[in-house]
């Protein structure tokens, strides 16, 4: 459990709410990166299209998980790959820990990759006495500054150049101006060193394709094609989902997924592996092991979070989700933020878990909206919600007001009398035709919002006199 | 520790007792690759013209460098141009048979060193030998066996004499192809990626295929897009006329 979790949701929400200079910075970078997004689908009529064929072939592979998962083994073997297979997250960092242990491996460079920060790898890694180094850029700030992600694809936007340029002065001892171009090349040359050196590179996958035996990883900064190519061991870990059919799937999501995260056609870099390095080839891993990594994910295959194993993990629903622009990824406590976070962590780390979290959502639908593969994110809010309600996770108050509304609506006689007892009780409360300021628990709700009063003819009544 | 029988059964009873289906089906392959390949190449022999125009919009949008010559002789005036401007001394290359062409000794002149990578060559002495020269290198040169218009792509397998650090390392990239390397659409892409692996040979050539959009580039210090942040600053391409 990491530190933020100490301190409720409430809590953790209210603090990033305070937060001046967070505010700003999630303000223009989820607004950036929806307008990207947006100019990236209007010109391109197809990409509706494309959507649906994605989200069908992600169902269609669902349907058929356990076939394309061996298909996908065998074809990483025949390559000359090894494949292992993690149930829980503890399962997936020993294997790891014991590649490391067998080989030697000192130092592993790393690419962005949230499957291992899931399962909290480098804290492991540490531990065993290997250096992990994260080398996407946004990653390697978070880790020099030892603090979380705070976004799936921009993991540092809750950072300032200046704090940048400071962290960086403070850890490789020097004096860097507050310029991101400077700053970019300081990390390039600290890690050029370390892409040459490192025994081990450790990447997760956007994509396996079954057919082939390929792992496809889509990056900018062209640390994914480092990490597969220099060190002499390369680890890929992913979840079960991340797996497709054939490379005529793959070339569909490929099309809507740059777009959808960033609004690029396509990422700087697409890179395939397929298997250790070949006969006759020059550079390249001499081995490769793909990590498949369970973690919850099967118990969700014929249940309520089914369609949240959709997720291409491309950030599109967290920059338009109303409560992740104002609180950040930070606030959220996991791994995964955002509105789809809040399923994953569900399905990750149990029910209990999103207690506060299934409540971070105002469920007005615009995740679903610019989702790349159309989950149906709020649905499966509301369902959430329902579980935590039957499995006595959400709070004794909150059962009762539910279980006394559900008796209200449910009888003609009782809801009458509520409209009557409702007008008598709202008088003192009732300014300007708004009910404001209403006392105990209520008052969390009017303090920044109002609501209608009950009518002073309620339609029931109106309704006696028309007929 | 799970092994691959108990972790397959495990799914396979979810996936049994999965509620409620509705019908999905995933893209359509081809069922003969090759000759849907085939069928690709041959309209763009015809079409390849408009490919071209359109590569060269897109490549120019995410910041690549579009250069035309007429024939192969020609090629190394323009590396060794970029070379001079850039105050380059050294560069590495494909081997020249994969290549298509022989710069090395019209860049000698010029007074640059070039390495070129020879096919075949893949002991550990060798190994380390050409990650230095392509760390120290300025240029690096390849080929781009697709070029897709649509997104400005060039796409790079690796293989024999291909090694991957050639477009990766250097901080200059310059890729050299001609007019039937050219595809329009991502879909395209697709068949040729399906009749790559439908072809035993070229199926177990090199491990790994790289897709190429412009230079390397990040925008994780306060949003500010800032280009070669590991890979090459700058990616050039050359179209060779002369078929």
């Amino acid at each position: 459990m990491s530190d933020a979790l100490r301190t409720p949701f409430s809590g953790r929400a209210g603090a990033a709410l305070k937060d001046a200079f967070l505010q700003e910075a999630l303000k223009i970078a989820t607004t950036k990166f929806i307008d990207l997004r947006k100019e990236s689908f209007s010109g391109f009529p197809q990409g509706e299209a494309l959507r649906d064929r994605a989200r069908a072939i992600k169902e269609a592979t669902l349907q058929h998980l356990d076939v394309h998962l061996e298909r996908l083994a065998d074809h990483v073997e025949r390559l000359g790959g090894t494949v292992h297979w993690a149930t829980t997250a503890e399962e997936a960092r020993g294997i790891v820990l014991r590649l490391c242990r067998d080989r030697g491996v000192r130092t592993a460079v790393k690419s962005k990759s949230m499957a291992t920060e899931e399962i909290d790898l480098n804290e492991a890694l540490e531990h065993a006495g290997v250096t992990p180094i994260e080398t996407d850029l946004g990653e390697y700030i978070i880790q020099l500054a030892h603090e979380k992600p705070s976004h799936i694809i921009a993991p540092a936007i809750h950072k300032t150049k200046g704090q940048v340029a400071e962290l960086f002065s403070r850890e490789l001892r020097g004096e860097f101006p507050a310029d991101p171009e400077v700053l970019t090349a300081v990390a390039r040359k600290a890690l050029r060193e370390k892409f040459l050196q490192a025994d081990m590179g450790i990447t997760g996958a956007n994509f396996a394709v079954a057919d082939t035996g390929t792992v496809v990883l889509v990056t900018n900064e062209g640390n994914g094609r480092m990490v597969t190519s220099l060190p002499r061991i390369h680890v890929a870990l992913m979840g079960v989902e991340k797996v497709i059919p054939s490379m005529s799937d793959l070339v569909v999501f490929l099309a809507i997924l740059a777009r959808s995260a960033t609004g690029q056609k396509l990422s700087s870099y697409t890179t395939l592996v397929r298997g250790p390095r070949r006969a006759g080839e020059l550079e390249g891993p001499e081995e490769f092991h793909l990590v498949l990594l369970d973690n919850g994910r099967s118990r969700q295959i014929a249940s309520t979070l089914r369609e949240a194993l959709y997720c291409l993990r491309c950030g599109a629903c967290l920059n338009v989700c109303p409560v992740y622009r104002q609180i950040g990824g930070h606030a959220y406590g996991y791994t995964y933020p955002g509105p789809i976070g809040i399923l994953l962590t569900a399905m990750l780390k149990g029910n209990a878990s999103v207690r506060e979290l299934a409540h971070a959502s105002s469920l007005c639908g615009a995740c679903k909206d610019v989702c790349p593969v159309r989950i149906d994110i709020p649905r499966m809010l509301v369902e959430l919600r329902g579980h935590l309600d039957r499995e006595k996770i959400a709070p004794w108050t909150e059962r009762v007001v539910f279980k006394a509304f559900r008796r209200l609506l449910l009888s003609p006689t009782a809801f009458r009398l509520s409209a009557t007892v409702g007008r008598w009780l709202q008088r003192p409360f009732v300014r300007q035709g708004r009910l404001r300021g209403l006392p105990l628990l209520f008052g969390r709700w009017t303090r920044t919002r109002d609501l209608p009063p009950v009518a002073a003819r309620t339609f029931r009544e109106q309704w006696k006199d028309l007929r | 520790m799970t092994g691959r029988a108990e972790f397959i059964e495990r799914i396979r009873r979810e996936v049994a007792r999965t509620p409620g289906l509705f019908g999905a089906s995933t893209a359509p392959r081809p069922a003969h690759p090759a000759t849907a390949a085939l069928t690709v190449r041959r309209e763009l022999a015809e079409r390849w013209p408009e490919a071209l125009d359109r590569f060269r919009v897109e490549f120019e949008r995410v910041a690549g460098v579009f250069h035309r010559v007429p024939d192969l002789d020609a090629v190394p005036a323009v590396i060794g141009g970029l070379a001079r401007e850039r105050g380059a001394r050294s560069l590495v290359t494909w081997d020249p048979a994969a290549l298509g062409f022989d710069a090395a000794s019209a860049l000698a002149r010029d007074g640059l060193e070039v390495v070129a990578a020879r096919a075949g060559e893949e002991d550990e002495a060798a190994r380390l030998r050409h990650r230095e020269q392509a760390a120290r290198a300025q240029i690096g040169v390849t080929g781009a066996d697709f070029v897709l218009a649509e997104t400005g792509t060039l796409i790079l397998l690796s293989g024999s004499g291909r090694p991957r650090s050639t477009s990766l390392l250097p901080d200059v990239h310059v890729a050299v192809f001609g007019r039937d390397r050219l595809l329009e659409t991502l879909e395209q892409v697709g068949v040729m990626l399906e009749a790559l692996h439908a072809d035993p040979d070229r199926a177990m050539s090199g491990a790994m295929i790289n897709f190429i959009t412009g230079p390397s580039r990040t925008a994780d210090i306060e949003l500010t897009l800032t280009r070669g942040v590991h890979g090459p600053k700058e990616v050039h391409a050359v179209f060779v006329e002369a078929p």
